[in-house]
């Protein structure tokens, strides 16, 4: 129950953030990609930088098990059809969902087309590919 | 267009929230991958609890899940292997994840709420998407259904998308993820002039 109340609030505050700063605006997007409007990179590269030292701070105080992310067989292929789609929708899958909150009801053709290709992706992975795609949430 | 957050702001916003889910829920945030948990639910159904399993079914469902990552042909590890008992945290009920995708939405209406933005409207709100799909509402659906299905399938295939890979995996300097956050944002970059250049 304690967890369930703090992935609501943390989920909440993403969403919030993410609309805060215009990630879920696609001409703002659009605007970062084509490097007329340097906000949202900075913003990004802003928060890899405050992320970076809290994780420091957070190993000098415990011995976190994080998994290794390392480099498999559908890093860059995955990363480029996500940048593809991502430029495409003007959604990365947090936004589709912001979107939706804020009334841009045409995001829910982005959600089903998420988790559609979330899907395909799962069963192509079983019939042809099985390598190992590593985690990200531990 | 209403006053946005200085980057330093929704720097230290978006790293606070990745920073609070590692703190309160103990796992880095990972949207994809709870996309992901939705879908593998919707598709093989609820997950037997750990704990209920003997450590004989235990090890037979170890085999058959490394059989299905790696092929039949993998031999069955000898009997006096014993099975790890620690380290397997049970994933979060499914709950869990539709509650975090909620969020996401109330987030969302919040924001745009408390900023006098918010309104309704069946489309995106965007007159460069408007532009690209050539005034139609059904050619704006095609496309975000054709780029939200790239989105699902990539950030699947590539196991994270902006916050997983892009936000805490480059942080913490992993090889996997810088690559994948090179690989999205330098193809968004070069698609968004290739998609300038068509209207």
């Amino acid at each position: 129950m304690r967890e369930k109340v703090f992935v609501a609030l943390v989920a909440v505050a993403l969403g919030f953030s993410l609309n805060r700063i215009g990630f879920s605006s696609w001409d703002e997007v659009h605007a970062m990609f084509l490097f007329s409007d340097l906000r949202l990179f900075l913003t990004f590269a802003s928060a890899v930088g405050f992320l970076a030292v809290a994780w420091i701070a957070v190993r000098r105080v415990s011995r976190p098990r994080w998994a290794p992310r390392p480099i498999h067989r559908g890093t860059v292929l995955g990363g480029a059809l996500f940048g593809l789609g991502w430029a495409i929708a003007g959604a990365c899958p947090a936004v589709a969902l912001v979107q939706i909150g804020e009334g841009q009801l045409g995001a829910l053709f982005t959600l089903g087309g998420v988790l559609l290709g979330n899907l395909v992706y799962s069963v192509v992975h079983e019939r042809w590919l099985r390598w190992d795609t590593a985690r990200c949430d531990t | 267009m209403t006053e946005r957050w200085p980057f330093w702001a929704g720097g230290l916003a978006l790293a606070g929230v990745m920073l609070l889910h590692w703190l309160t829920v103990h796992r880095m945030m990972s949207v994809s991958s709870r996309f992901s948990a939705v879908v593998d639910r919707v598709r093989w159904g609820r997950a037997e609890p750990v704990e209920a399993l003997s450590p004989e079914e235990l090890r037979e469902a170890l085999l058959a899940a490394t059989q299905a990552e790696a092929g039949v042909g993998v031999p069955a590890p000898p009997a006096s292997l014993p099975v790890p008992q620690e380290g397997i945290r049970p994933p979060q009920p499914v709950s869990t994840h539709l509650l975090f995708l909620g969020g996401l939405g109330v987030g969302g209406l919040l924001g745009a709420t408390l900023s006098g933005t918010f309104s309704v409207t069946t489309l995106l709100r965007s007159s460069e998407l408007e532009a690209l799909a050539g005034g139609s509402g059904p050619g704006q659906a095609a496309l975000l259904v054709g780029g939200g299905a790239l989105v699902g399938f990539g950030t699947r295939m590539a196991g994270g998308c902006t916050s997983g890979h892009g936000l805490c995996g480059v942080s913490r300097l992993q090889p996997g993820s810088l690559l994948a956050t090179a690989a999205f944002f330098g193809v968004g970059v070069a698609v968004s002039f290739a998609l300038a250049g068509l209207t």
